[in-house]
């Protein structure tokens, strides 16, 4: 915690948050135009309604409002290191179902990939300023996927991106809480602000 | 299967170089080798090889290490390098490897003499690579999702050695894939890179030398974004004349960067651009609303975009599109001047109103019409004339007066304000003063001194040129300047004449004008000389100015070249305003080339030659050479003739001895000396004395039917008169002459025989038989056709015998006998009687006045010529004209007697005595 008391760690915390703030807006920007060029490479309708995904974390909580800052933190660093592998996953079969011909979607999931992995590393940042530090990735590896049809694989797929869709808008939300309290403010972090 | 066969090989291989021992008699391979093999050197380092002998080859060959020679290249390494370490190894050292070649060959001396290559490495010498430097990155904007970046540096010095440069970025928790350049070693791209996370960045450069790396660049790559300009950008016109509204999209999202913009715009016919101030434009936007615009008027816009913050780089330009503001009425009125031509009549004035056509910024639309109102101010009183035109000149007849002419263009939106001249009916206010031009910038300008309460200027100007006519160009300017510059097409090497007038607000000024150049040249031309005048010592030279087209500039001089063949060329500076000049103090009768130059301030030109020659003669020298020689002539002749007059007894008396006077002689004392012998019967009796040798015999052919009478007798008179100083030629003076026949014959012949004419001949012959005043006498024949007082005594002796005889007769005068000598005489006789032909046709203007008096009808020259032609025949001494005849005194048998011939006339002195001697 004392280094979460220095004014360059304040600093530090501000500009983190800051930027993943931002992060997370582009995240969202991107993975919305991407969910629109997926829709249509996969031959899929964009009204089509996914279940739940199996991996997927949910970005809905149930008392968000009475989250401290790390629990939002930590959260959000579990929904994003799954994401992560979803969308490496994604990524690969994509790669297998349409090779290298399709010059759009590819590269547009290997940006959301990366901004992905980005807005990881700022949580991980973030943590850090916590003092708490990152909690080691491979204890919360999922197992591995189960073998997917096509169709199956697709619609994983689109889940997936609505799901990180939803979890950038909340990650934005969780942000600009920690940024308005500031480095160490484990306790919760009161009502939610209006959007 | 693939291992047995390997094993086969390999043990072939170590055969054939056990074999190559045996071949080579065992000194060639693999007797020893070096170390380092192959190395990679630093340059300028030091460098030492070792070269390690074989203990196989010291027992075959005797070789050791003592004999071993290090040669660089096909040249051997100097001893001094060598070092001997034992019998096996020897070293070479180097202290600086950029002296190296390769290959480093280690050899021997086999039985002292052959050299044998024992091994040989290549040695590579560069440098290691330098810490690469200034390496900045940057982000460019591919599209919307696709952010590469590049990053550059600095490589460093050259390494002559393959280095390879690796572009490293990593976060604090993540490294990334190198990028390694492609074909270059000072650049590489990163695909894609991800916003606001901090990235680490640096270069690593790396050769057989060593490794180096940059410095660490640590950013979050959104703050080296250069982002994609805006497009789609669309213009829309405003409600009001001055407004575009420009509207574009952005192709970063707001998420991702927030921008800022600098929006710029042109007129289309400008290449200025414009720009909004960038305060207004510094936050996110996507149309802007620009002001301030001229109206009717057509724009070109274009936009920027860059992090509102400033951290980045601006975007490249946008697309250009183009935008046009809508019309508004005309902002002021068309400037509007005159001309009057008063020439026809000087109570009506030819007026023709011009003005300028309104500029694109103040007509602010398209002028449809313009509307001319001309107002008559007092004394004179009529309504306003209007008019409504199209072009921009209208010419009226007027009464002379003073009038105000209002001038309003009108677009479709409205009318402009009104423009007003007045022309008042003459120019008495006072003008500017001191005008003059200056060319400055490219341009004409002209300035003037102000007269006081100037409401406005109009200048004029034309282009002065020969072959054109000069076309009025005018503008006005405000009565607050003192110059201004020329708004025209003013071309270079052209004369223009500039014109300012002042306008008051109650009158104007009269013009003043002044010539000018914009820029002046050498003339195209040199004046053509000629020479009006050459003298002897001088030549006046004329010329003709330039013309204007040809001068360029101000003619300031000219110079009027000259030389001789041979000398050198004389220079003469001439006033520019002359046409003539006088050149002096030329040589004489000398060939001289002149030409002409004519300067502007820029430099002259010369004109064709001309050549001239100086005369040999100055003016009046021949008459001052002629002039006192014929008057000392004539002085001379003068002087000899008053010296004659003078001495004109003297001379008389040498000779032309007095003749005395036969008429103031006394017959009576005298005719006892007639001398005797005389073929004239009559006459022997009267002058028995043989004083004379001979007498002639004048025959004078009287005409019967005229009398002698008083008025025939006086031109008569004339023309003895005339001879007897006409006959110079003849015997003259006391002249002797034989066989002197009558030198007047004058004949007048009618058509009719009876038709008698006068014929008088008057001739004096003196045959002086004795000696002159007690000379010793000579048989000389002298004859006397003076007028002697004699010839006048027989003419009166004649009138009397014309007045007592009216038939026509033969009238004989003296004549000379020659007889002496007959052969002697003929030749004397035919010359003199060819003088007297001549004499005879001289005479014609005697005959012409004799025949004034009318006697006679016939033409006498052509009687006489004939009659000289047949004298003129040496043989025929016998002339015969009609009506009258002369005979030689040769055929003195046909002579007639004096009784035979009472008609013929003889003078009275000589019947009673002739002459006598003296």
């Amino acid at each position: 915690m004392a280094a979460a008391d220095t004014p360059s760690a304040t600093l530090r915390h501000h500009d983190l948050c800051s930027r993943g703030i931002r992060l997370a807006r582009k995240m969202r920007s991107d993975v919305t135009d991407l969910l629109d060029i997926y829709v249509e490479r996969q031959g899929l309708d964009a009204s089509i309604s996914v279940a739940a995904v199996d991996g997927v974390p949910a970005a809905a909580a149930e008392r968000w409002a009475e989250q401290t800052g790390t629990q939002r933190l930590l959260d959000n660093l579990a929904a994003y290191r799954a994401f992560r592998t979803l969308l490496a996953q994604m990524l690969e079969e994509q790669r297998e179902q349409l090779g290298d011909a399709d010059a759009e979607l590819g590269p547009a999931l290997a940006a959301v990939l990366l901004q992905v992995s980005a807005f990881a590393y700022h949580l991980e940042e973030l943590l850090e300023l916590e003092s708490r530090g990152a909690p080691a990735e491979e204890g919360s590896e999922p197992p591995a996927l189960p073998r997917l049809s096509l169709f199956e694989q697709k619609l994983r797929g689109l889940g997936v991106l609505r799901e990180l869709a939803q979890w950038a808008v909340r990650s934005v939300r969780d942000l600009r809480q920690l940024a308005k309290h500031g480095p160490g403010s484990g306790m919760a972090l009161g009502l939610p602000e209006s959007q | 299967m693939f291992s047995g066969w390997s094993w086969t090989v390999y043990c072939l291989y170590l055969f054939l170089n056990i074999c190559s021992f045996e071949v080579s008699g065992g000194l060639v391979q693999s007797c020893g080798h070096i170390i380092p093999e192959s190395p990679v050197l630093a340059l300028g380092s030091n460098f030492t090889a070792l070269c390690i002998l074989n203990e196989s080859c010291l027992d075959f060959g005797n070789i050791y290490a003592s004999q071993i020679i290090w040669k660089m290249k096909n040249k051997v390494v100097p001893k001094e390098q060598y070092r001997e370490i034992n019998i096996t190894v020897s070293s070479v050292t180097f202290n600086d490897t950029s002296s190296l070649a390769s290959p480093l060959t280690c050899n021997v001396l086999a039985d002292g003499q052959i050299e044998q290559n024992i091994y040989g490495i290549s040695v590579t010498v560069g440098l290691p690579p330098e810490k690469p430097e200034n390496l900045s990155c940057i982000v460019y904007q591919l599209s919307n999702l696709r952010y590469p970046m590049n990053c550059t540096w600095n490589p460093g010095r050259h390494t002559f050695l393959d280095t390879h440069f690796r572009l490293k970025y990593r976060w604090s928790r993540e490294s990334f894939p190198d990028c390694i350049p492609k074909s270059v070693n000072n650049s590489c791209t990163i695909s894609d890179v991800q916003f606001f996370v901090n990235l680490e960045v640096w270069v690593e450069a790396a050769n057989a030398l060593g490794k180096a790396e940059s410095d660490r660049l640590v950013f979050d790559p959104i703050e080296i974004v250069k982002p994609l300009p805006p497009h789609n950008l669309s213009v829309n016109s405003g409600i009001l004349p001055t407004v575009l509204k420009l509207s574009w999209e952005n192709r970063i999202s707001a998420a991702v960067m927030k921008l800022k913009f600098n929006i710029r715009y042109r007129i289309s016919s400008d290449t200025n651009w414009m720009q909004v101030p960038p305060e207004d434009t510094a936050s996110p936007r996507t149309s802007f609303s620009i002001q301030g615009l001229r109206p009717y008027t057509e724009y070109v816009f274009s936009i920027r975009c860059m992090k509102e913050d400033g951290i980045g780089f601006w975007s490249d330009w946008s697309e250009e599109k183009v935008g046009v503001t809508t019309e508004d009425k005309p902002s002021k009125g068309p400037t509007v001047w005159r001309t009057i031509d008063a020439s026809p009549s000087p109570a009506f004035w030819t007026v023709r109103l011009m003005w300028k056509a309104l500029e694109p910024f103040e007509a602010n639309g398209v002028i449809l019409q313009y509307e001319v109102t001309v107002r008559a101010k007092p004394p004179l009183s009529h309504p306003p004339w209007k008019y409504n035109v199209t072009t921009t000149s209208l010419t009226l007849k007027l009464p002379n007066g003073t009038y105000e002419v209002t001038l309003i263009a009108h677009n479709r939106v409205g009318a402009s304000p009104p423009s007003v001249l007045l022309i008042p009916s003459s120019n008495s206010k006072a003008p500017v003063k001191n005008i003059r031009t200056l060319p400055k910038d490219g341009k004409l300008w002209v300035g003037w001194t102000a007269p006081n309460n100037v409401l406005k200027y109009v200048i004029e100007w034309c282009l002065m040129s020969n072959s054109s006519d000069c076309i009025t160009e005018w503008q006005i300017e405000p009565g607050n300047i003192q110059g201004t510059y020329l708004k025209g097409d003013i071309k270079p090497f052209k004369c223009y004449l500039i014109t300012v007038y002042p306008l008051y607000a109650d009158g104007q000024g009269s013009g003043q004008s002044v010539k000018a150049y914009l820029q002046q040249d050498r003339p195209s031309k040199g004046p053509t000389v000629q020479t009006k005048k050459v003298g002897k010592a001088e030549a006046v030279l004329t010329w003709n100015h330039l013309t204007v087209d040809e001068q360029n500039g101000f003619i300031r001089s000219y110079t009027i070249l000259y030389k001789t063949v041979d000398g050198n060329e004389t220079a003469v500076s001439v006033d520019p305003s002359k046409t003539e000049y006088t050149l002096s103090s030329l040589t004489s009768d000398t060939l001289y080339t002149v030409r002409m130059m004519a300067y502007t301030d820029e430099g002259g030109r010369s004109g064709p030659d001309f050549t001239f020659t100086t005369q040999k003669f100055g003016r009046g020298e021949i008459e001052a050479i002629v002039v006192p020689v014929c008057l000392a002539f004539l002085l001379i002749v003068l002087l000899g003739v008053l010296f004659c007059f003078n001495k004109r007894d003297l001379i008389k008396k040498h000779i032309w001895p007095n003749v005395p006077d036969p008429s103031k002689s006394n017959i009576a004392q005298w005719s006892p000396q007639v001398p005797a012998k005389h073929n004239f019967s009559s006459k022997d009796q009267m002058y028995p004395e043989g004083s004379f040798t001979d007498v002639s015999v004048v025959e004078i052919e009287a005409d019967d039917k005229k009398s002698f009478s008083e008025q025939d007798l006086k031109p008569f008179d004339l023309l003895k008169k005339e001879k007897s100083t006409s006959e110079g030629h003849s015997s003259g003076i006391g002249g002797s002459s034989c066989m002197s026949s009558p030198r007047q014959s004058v004949s007048d012949s009618d058509e009719g025989e009876t038709t008698q004419n006068t014929s008088s001949t008057v001739q004096y012959s003196t045959v002086v038989l004795n000696g002159y005043r007690d000379q010793t006498p000579v048989q000389v024949f002298s004859r006397s056709e003076s007028t002697q007082p004699l010839l006048d005594s027989e003419e009166r002796l004649e009138d009397h015998a014309g007045g007592s005889d009216g038939t026509t007769q033969r009238q004989h005068y003296f004549k000379q006998n020659c007889g002496q000598d007959e052969t002697k005489i003929d030749r004397p006789f035919f010359e003199r009687a060819k003088q007297i032909i001549s004499a005879n046709e001289e005479d014609l203007a005697g005959f012409a006045q004799l025949q004034i008096s009318g006697q006679s009808s016939q033409p006498l020259g052509f009687e006489l010529e004939e009659n000289t032609q047949e004298a003129a025949l040496p043989d025929v001494l016998q002339t015969s004209i009609e009506g009258q005849t002369v005979r030689s005194e040769t055929m003195e048998g046909n002579v007639p007697s004096v009784d035979e011939m009472p008609k013929s006339y003889l003078p009275q002195t000589v019947r009673q005595g002739g002459y006598m001697p003296q």
